[in-house]
């Protein structure tokens, strides 16, 4: 398959490359990374950004991947146009990788070999360089010449570059001024010494001054701020802590009462476990409790997520997934607790899942988990995962909720209580299996809440029919959420042959996909979930397509074990699994090429 | 002919009473529940403000079996404490009353028990110790002594965990042993705790009558009769009749003022045990421990912690009763949210 090399003027190949930045994690060069990008996103350039980085916090290897396409692709590209060398341990095997053509920015200061006659070879003494403009702060400041390095190849407005250096070291004027003149200084010396033209180049776009780009989590922070969260707790777990350090950064300025006093508690919990009671602990006592985690913690609340289920107590988990099992790869993205979190705990057991896969979503879902836990009364995971929490995407700005705060059937007065008839803490009175609640504090009708069987007053109970009846009553009512919880967003051709089924952060990766299935004469829709329980519109795409492929970031297919078990059994044949998963970023050649494979065995 | 007699609120005793113990006849844990009822009737506490909490096992069942007009929770095996943090942490305007036993808290429990006291959180922590998990048939708990034997099977022979050291350690605010037969301290224990504000933590032995209470048992009744080893007689003055209910000693006595205004007397026995001193508290434990005695009495106590409210900068107003605009931030705010990251 030829490389979609965008609009090419002059012989320039314009806002359309992959830049991959090899360095050392704790050298400074997140910042510069998202200097480079944030200049191109300031010129108006579709940019996009993906952080590969270690488990370790000083000197292991980190790349970082800048892609710009006119088509809004957002995936890391198949091949790297523009290689940045600063990292001595995987420089071998960086340039060894690398397509012949590509131009190879290196720091000569490394002293190792650039054997590479087939690619473009540019080298500068970055640290020797950074040494002399400052030589406390050389090491962090050699990365700041690639960035000029770069601003001269790829030709980024200058202004941009000042704007996104100020707006990476907000407030500290020192440090702007410095790392300016680092870019400045590395790129007179890429004008002076390096004779060569750069095909690549990018071309300012008519920027929408309402955009702006921010990490998943931070959106899923305010969102939950928004959602009027009471109390988080929270445990620190890779990718999830920036999510709740994102709560504590904004709670001073956004719940407040005015009088100093924050309407919301922050508390660093002793392990998941005990972040989890504290979650429902909260719900139980009237307030809007929430968690953050990764797999590994939900592995660890499990058992607190069945109480919650059958005990009837609301609550929001937020997994940002990382790669399982066990300890895995705990800075690679996966989609792999799909299963985990729609089926925590033993027993029989069913969660409502939010699926965000924007970060205006992240935001929306955000909010809106509160009140599906108060409505539902029950344990409301969000799910995403590490590259929508800790990359950073693309919003025109955040949606002011659109309706008030839910906060479900409770009970708070003697004369709601008596318009009841025949009020029993669990039973089913509107025939929606959500019974309705009181409060501890409010006096009326108090039980002994507990996770042993239980009648529809609460008492304590063993008999058969009574278990039965409470079970059937819990999977009523979490079936009946299908239709309140987000539908599923529908992308259709005119012609149903193909159906992809797919969710979360794939998002990002499946528009170029579909280009990729299309160019082969296919006719693709696409059907993205938002939601578990499914939707019965996810049901409906299936039926209306010949053929469905449920793609997604794991080596089970979980949505797709999820899908059979769920859909009319005559549907099932119609359901083919795309399921992969190495801990990367999708790449939309991988998965499309598997799409394909198995196409090549459905379609006639 | 009885006479009706009412509390404070003008509350009758059974509005403080629970539904029947499905308990063994004879368990120390029933004793303590009857004493949860007397103190919380006699300090005239409200009933539906007491949040009555636990975890999992014979002793985390009582709740059922007092304060039927209380909200409770009982949980997860062990994991009483966080239910609570949460619970209180969203409406510090509820009176916490858990208990626990001592395979709850001294060994699946232990991680939170010890950091709820690190956060003294505002509760009363009333652990009932037996040495031995009930429900599972008979098994040693890790706060049975070294030596201790239950009915059946070999003596214990691992180093015990004593919870009130190692709450004293902790720097837990209030902290106190007693015994299931001994209804005037514990009454007058269990009055002081909910008096106080912050964690208080109360070790009651409670013997086990079905598995642990043969005389070679260290908490069995005979044993804990003849080896109490009482710090000082208590007197619980409440805030609300303080002359009609206790009469001034002749000896030596000290009081403790507590939060709510209530007073703890205690009247000294044979020598003084200094309640303000850590060290001197561990001492008495360890000394009684070296003797094969049981120390009880108000062992530490620091009303000067502050709480897990105090330090977290909450609004006056408990969390859960804070109107919508003060919980959803105004949409003029999002704007100026989103035109910040515009810039």
């Amino acid at each position: 398959m030829t490389q979609r090399w965008g609009k090419i003027a002059m012989g320039k190949v314009v806002n359309d490359f992959v830049i991959n930045v090899a360095t050392a994690n704790g050298t400074g060069s997140q910042s510069s990374n998202l200097v480079i990008l944030h200049s191109m996103f300031e010129m108006g350039v579709p940019v996009s950004g993906k952080n590969l980085f270690p488990s370790n916090i000083s000197g292991l290897p980190t790349w970082f991947i800048i892609r710009a396409s006119e088509e809004g692709y957002q995936a890391p590209g198949d091949t790297t146009n523009i290689q940045i060398l600063m990292n001595k341990d995987t420089w071998l095997e960086d340039l060894e990788k690398l397509d012949s053509g590509t131009i190879v920015v290196y720091n000569t200061d490394v002293r190792l070999p650039v054997e590479r006659e087939d690619c473009t070879l540019l080298g500068m003494p970055m640290t020797k360089m950074a040494r002399k403009l400052n030589p406390k702060l050389g090491r962090l400041m050699a990365n700041m010449y690639y960035v000029g390095a770069l601003a001269h190849l790829l030709d980024i407005d200058e202004i941009a570059i000042k704007k996104a250096v100020a707006g990476q070291f907000k407030g500290k004027e020192k440090a702007v001024e410095l790392n300016i003149q680092a870019i400045s200084e590395g790129r007179s010396f890429a004008k002076d010494n390096w004779d060569f033209e750069c095909q690549f180049n990018v071309e300012a776009r008519d920027k929408d001054p309402k955009s702006f780009l921010i990490e998943g989590n931070e959106a899923t922070a305010l969102g939950c701020i928004y959602g009027g969260v009471n109390m988080l707790s929270w445990y620190p777990i890779t990718p999830s802590s920036s999510l709740a350090e994102s709560v504590i950064g904004w709670l001073p300025d956004l719940r407040s009462d005015g009088n100093g006093g924050s309407t919301c508690a922050v508390i660093q919990a002793e392990d998941e476990l005990a972040a989890a009671g504290m979650v429902i602990g909260a719900g139980w006592a009237g307030g809007r409790g929430m968690t953050c985690t990764s797999g590994p913690g939900i592995s660890l609340m499990s058992e607190f997520i069945g109480l919650s289920y059958f005990a009837e107590v609301p609550g929001v988990i937020w997994d940002v997934n990382r790669v399982g099992p066990s300890t895995g790869l705990p800075t690679r993205t996966q989609q792999g607790d799909l299963t985990l979190l729609y089926e925590a705990s033993h027993g029989d057991t069913q969660h409502i899942v939010l699926i965000p896969g924007s970060v205006d979503e992240c935001f929306e879902f955000g909010w809106r988990a509160f009140d599906y836990a108060e409505r539902f009364q029950t344990m409301v995971f969000g799910f995403s995962d590490l590259d929508l929490g800790m990359n950073r995407w693309r919003t025109t700005g955040f949606q002011y909720p659109d309706s008030p705060m839910d906060r479900g059937k409770i009970v708070r007065s003697q004369e709601e209580m008596d318009s009841i008839a025949n009020y029993g803490r669990y039973r089913d009175v509107d025939g929606d299996g959500i019974p309705y609640r009181t409060l501890p504090g409010s006096g009326l009708d108090p039980i002994l809440y507990r996770g042993t069987g239980h009648d529809e007053e609460g008492v304590y109970s063993e008999d058969p029919q009574v278990y039965h009846d409470a079970m059937s009553r819990l999977k009523k009512k979490i079936d009946g959420a299908r239709t309140s919880l987000p539908a599923p967003i529908l992308r259709e051709e005119e012609e149903k042959q193909v159906g992809v089924v797919f969710f979360g952060s794939m998002e990002n990766t499946i528009v170029e996909i579909d280009d990729i299935l299309e160019q082969t004469g296919l006719s693709v829709s696409t059907c993205r979930v938002r939601a578990l329980p499914l939707h019965p519109e996810v049901e409906e795409f299936v039926e209306r397509h010949d053929t469905t492929i449920v793609l997604e970031i794991n080596r089970d297919g979980q949505l797709y074990g999820i899908m059979r078990k769920e859909i009319p059994v005559e549907l099932v044949p119609k359901l083919n699994s795309v399921a992969y998963s190495d801990g990367m970023p999708p790449r939309a050649r991988v998965y499309a090429d598997k799409i394909l494979e198995v196409l090549k065995e459905v379609v006639k | 002919m009885t006479v009706m007699k009412l509390n404070v609120l003008d509350l009758e005793k059974s509005e403080y009473t629970g539904g029947k113990s499905s308990l063994c006849p004879g368990c120390g844990h029933d004793q303590i529940s009857n004493v949860i009822i007397q103190a919380a009737w006699e300090n005239g506490i409200e009933p539906e403000k007491i949040a009555k909490m636990s975890g999992i096992g014979c002793s985390s069942k009582t709740p059922a079996y007092f304060l039927g007009k209380s909200h409770g929770f009982n949980t997860v095996h062990g994991r009483m404490p966080s239910v609570t943090t949460g619970a209180n942490l969203v409406n510090k305007g509820l009176s916490f009353l858990a208990v626990s036993g001592d395979g709850d808290t001294a060994s699946i429990g232990i991680g939170q028990f010890v950091h709820a006291i690190r956060r003294n959180l505002d509760m009363v922590y009333i652990i009932e110790n037996n040495g031995v998990y009930g429900l599972t048939k008979g098994q040693y708990s890790a706060t049975v002594e070294k030596g201790s034997k239950k009915k059946k099977g070999n003596p214990n022979q691992q180093a015990p965990i004593d919870l009130c050291a190692m709450a004293i350690n902790l720097g837990c605010s209030f902290v106190a042993r007693s015994f299931s037969g001994s209804k005037k301290q514990l009454t007058a224990l269990i009055r002081a705790a909910m008096s106080h504000r912050g964690m208080a933590v109360i070790d009651v032995i409670s013997p086990c009558v079905t598995f642990a209470n043969n005389d070679e048992s260290y908490k069995s009744y005979n044993y804990v009769k003849e080896n109490d080893e009482v710090l000082h007689i208590l007197d619980y003055i409440p805030h609300f009749s303080p002359i009609e209910e206790v009469e001034v000693p002749e000896g030596e006595y000290k009081e403790v003022s507590l939060f709510d205004g209530s007073t703890l007397r205690l009247e000294t026995i044979a020598a003084d045990h200094d309640y303000k001193n850590a060290v001197s508290a561990l001492g008495a434990i360890h000394e009684a421990e070296e003797s094969g005695n049981h120390v009880t009495g108000l062992l530490y106590y620091d009303p000067e912690v502050p709480t897990a409210t105090d330090t977290l900068g909450l609004t006056e107003t408990p969390l859960v009763d804070l109107p919508e605009e003060l919980q959803r931030p105004s949409r003029k705010s999002l704007d100026e949210v989103n035109s910040g990251f515009r810039s």
